[in-house]
C-alpha cells in the first residue's frame, strides 16, 4: 500500500461528485438502509445484518418486503416506496423525467455495529453500485 | 454508505427521516422532508413519494451545498 492510499479520509472531510448531465438521460440507482429485499431472497437479520440484498431494476413493489424491528411500520406495510420508491422512480421514467433505472439496485438493514457496517459493508457495496454505473444513487434510510 | 458511494466517483442524494443523525454525518447531499418519520421517509402517498423524489433529484443540480441537509415541508 502507497502512502497516498493509506492516508484514508477525515470525517471532516465530504466527498462530493459532481452531477454530470440531465436527469431525462441519468440513470438511477436505489440504494436503501430499510432492510427491502425480494420476497423470495432469505431474511436479514432484524438485529443485525451486515449483508445487502441485490434488488432486481425491473421489480416492482408488489414484489418487496421488509425486515426491520426499529422503525414504524404503518406506512411501508401498505406501500414498499414509503421507503423504497422503486415504482415512483420507474413513473419518472415513464414519463421522460428520468432516463432509467440502473439493472440492479440494493439493500442493506438493521445494524448498531456501525464500525464494521462502515468499514466492510459499505466499502463492498459502494463498489457494487459503481459497478452498475449509475449517473446518480438515490438513497433512502428506515 | 452514500460517502463511500460518493469516493467512487457516483453523485449521490439521500432522503432522510433523521436529520439530525444526517447532519453529524456529513452527507454530500441530503434532502429531509419535514416532520417524516423513520419507516416514512418518502410519504404517505404516491403523491407525496413523486415530490420528495423530483426534490431530491432536483438537488443533483443545484449548487453544492456537501454537509448542508435541505428541509421541505410537505403538506
Amino acid at each position: 500500500m502507497t502512502e497516498e492510499q493509506a492516508l484514508g479520509i477525515s470525517r471532516l472531510c465530504i466527498p462530493f461528485t459532481p452531477f454530470r448531465g440531465k436527469l431525462e438521460e441519468a440513470a438511477v440507482c436505489l440504494v436503501s438502509t430499510a432492510g427491502v429485499r425480494l420476497v423470495s431472497q432469505p431474511a436479514f437479520d432484524t438485529q443485525h445484518e451486515l449483508g445487502h440484498r441485490v434488488i432486481p431494476g425491473d421489480a416492482t413493489s408488489a414484489l418487496l418486503t421488509v425486515d426491520d424491528t426499529h422503525y414504524d411500520h404503518g406506512c411501508v406495510d401498505r406501500d414498499r416506496n414509503c421507503v423504497f420508491p422503486i415504482d415512483r422512480l420507474r413513473e419518472l421514467v415513464a414519463v421522460g423525467k428520468v432516463g432509467a433505472l440502473t439493472e440492479s439496485h440494493f439493500a442493506t438493514a438493521y445494524t448498531q455495529q456501525l464500525r464494521d457496517f462502515a468499514a466492510f459493508t459499505a466499502v463492498r457495496l459502494a463498489r457494487e453500485v459503481a459497478a452498475e454505473r449509475p449517473q446518480a444513487v438515490l438513497l433512502t434510510g428506515g | 454508505m452514500q460517502r463511500a458511494i460518493e469516493m467512487q466517483g457516483v453523485p449521490t442524494v439521500l432522503v432522510t427521516a433523521e436529520p439530525e443523525e444526517t447532519e453529524q454525518a456529513r452527507a454530500p447531499r441530503a434532502l429531509a422532508p419535514r416532520g417524516f418519520a423513520p419507516g416514512h421517509a418518502m410519504g404517505p402517498t404516491a403523491e407525496i413519494q413523486r415530490r420528495v423524489l423530483l426534490d431530491a433529484l432536483a438537488l443533483l443540480l443545484g449548487p453544492p451545498q456537501p454537509g448542508e441537509v435541505v428541509y421541505r415541508d410537505y403538506p
